[in-house]
């Protein structure tokens, strides 16, 4: 196939074919970087804007460590220094950041939708570096890169998501790819974090941490965000991690050879003990690593389709 | 497949290719050096495979890659659709050893100066040299083979085919025509 598109936005537009082809391409440029050059001249002369309107430290690094890696010209934005707290409207601002004759621009937002609002409104590609609660394409992707890399496959695969579903990104960009590739989706954690409702598409939903994890293949462990304790959707942290926090006590009802992987940052003995994200079944890191060559693979093959 | 002659039948092209073989292997006998030969995608990485068979027939001992030079193209951005990238494989030490590049056609030369930035981000090569299936004879840049199995005139706006795996559309060979090249 070829890619068409000149923006990602999430995992649910694309098809398995399309996913599969930016992990190919993916594992192309994991090599790059393993290299003594860890450069290619591919966005050469192209200019990239991150956009970043809600604060992010390790995407936008990977973005921009990426975009070097591509030979990119980088500016950075960031919500407290752009125009936006002048009164300035969204649309203007990225209009104002097009003029500039920029190539792409990477864009989080809390806002979900924001950036397919923007996308359809310019001519240069646009992707999105997380949405509200609704996709990080760039997560999702690096997950199933990482999951393939060490399984080799989706095909009947059992993926546990385990945490804040309800709030989050990550969760969504991850089941819509998972199902597309064809593994089993279960989304675990609190009944108030992970309602009923996501078994209408398709994944299953458990609220036992016994249940979820025992014949889980992969076992992908989300923030538990303290803000939300104070909104009432759990009782307390010490709770959250003695019901759903995965130890090396887990293990009792583990497959020895689970994968534990957590997008980061980790709250340590809270969904994840210490001894468990350093362990042997930990892939955190790898997941890090991944996601640079992820996003050297959409950068590259955005830029490279021009409508 | 639209107007296309046949510059060469399949037996014809093999002999090219086994030409082309010898003229490496006389090459690596006088040297004495670490070779490598590396084909670039796509077809010169089964031409490059059809002629470290016949040199390791011949008793040599050389290394073999394959290299995708789609992130070093001058056109990305310009073009309309991305080719996908294949997989490059130089397992081997570049630094110091001669490689030998293999395409199966010399036409405007950029794919060769893409390769050669490529294959230096690998490390530092003793040298550099470039075999060809087919030598068009117009480069648009100052780039020339070392190893040349045939070489054809062909009206600049043709494309030069070579097909390694006959099938029932088009038999094994060398052809120009007016046809898309995908």
């Amino acid at each position: 196939m070829q890619w068409k598109r000149k923006d990602l936005l999430g995992l649910y537009d694309l098809s398995a074919e399309e996913i599969t082809f930016i992990l190919d391409t993916a594992a192309e440029f994991k090599k790059v970087s393993e290299r003594r050059v860890k450069k290619v001249p591919a966005l050469r002369g192209m200019t990239v804007v991150n956009f970043f309107v809600e604060p992010s430290t390790r995407t936008r690094v990977s973005f921009e460590l990426a975009e070097q890696r591509l030979s990119a010209d980088i500016v950075n934005m960031q919500a407290q220094a752009s125009s936006l707290l002048k009164g300035e409207t969204l649309l203007d601002t990225v209009k104002n950041i097009e003029a500039l004759q920029v190539d792409l621009v990477v864009m989080r937002h809390s806002a979900t939708g924001a950036q397919n609002f923007i996308a359809d409104r310019l001519k240069c590609g646009v992707i999105n570096a997380g949405d509200g609660a609704h996709e990080h394409p760039t997560q999702g992707l690096l997950d199933l890169f990482t999951i393939r890399e060490k399984k080799g496959g989706f095909k009947g695969l059992n993926v546990s998501i385990i945490g804040d579903i309800l709030h989050s990104r990550v969760a969504r960009s991850n089941i819509w790819g998972l199902l597309k590739l064809g593994a089993n989706v279960t989304v675990a954690g609190p009944s108030t974090l992970v309602p009923r409702e996501f078994e209408e598409i398709g994944v299953r939903v458990c609220h036992n941490l016994k249940d979820a994890v025992a014949d889980a293949d992969v076992v992908n462990l989300l923030r538990i965000q303290h803000e939300r304790q104070n909104n009432g959707f759990f009782p307390g942290i010490g709770e959250y991690a003695s019901h759903f926090g995965v130890k090396s006590s887990t293990f009792d009802f583990m497959r020895p050879d689970v994968l534990i992987m957590h997008p980061g940052p980790i709250n340590r003995d809270v969904e994840l003990a210490g001894e468990v994200a350093d362990g042997k079944n930990s892939v955190i890191l790898e997941q890090v690593t991944n996601g640079l060559a992820v996003r050297m693979a959409v950068l590259f093959l955005v830029a490279g389709c021009r409508k | 497949m639209e107007s296309y002659v046949q510059l060469f039948d399949a037996e014809q092209m093999m002999a090219n290719v086994r030409d082309l073989a010898r003229q490496i292997a006389d090459h690596i006998a006088d040297s004495g050096k670490e070779f490598a030969l590396v084909g670039i995608h796509q077809l010169g990485v089964p031409l490059a495979r059809l002629l470290h068979d016949e040199l390791v027939k011949s008793g040599f001992k050389v290394e073999s890659g394959m290299l995708d030079i789609t992130m070093y193209r001058d056109d990305i951005g310009t073009r309309q659709l991305l080719p996908k990238i294949n997989e490059t494989v130089i397992s081997f030490d570049v630094n110091d050893r001669e490689i030998i590049l293999v395409d199966d056609v010399l036409s405007t030369g950029r794919t060769i100066r893409a390769a050669l930035d490529a294959l230096t981000d690998y490390g530092r090569p003793g040298a550099i040299r470039l075999a060809v299936l087919v030598d068009r004879g117009d480069p648009e840049f100052p780039i020339r083979a070392d190893f040349v199995g045939c070489r054809v005139s062909v009206a600049p706006e043709k494309k030069v085919l070579v097909n390694f795996e006959a099938s029932p559309e088009l038999p094994a060979g060398i052809y120009s025509g007016n046809w898309q090249k995908h």
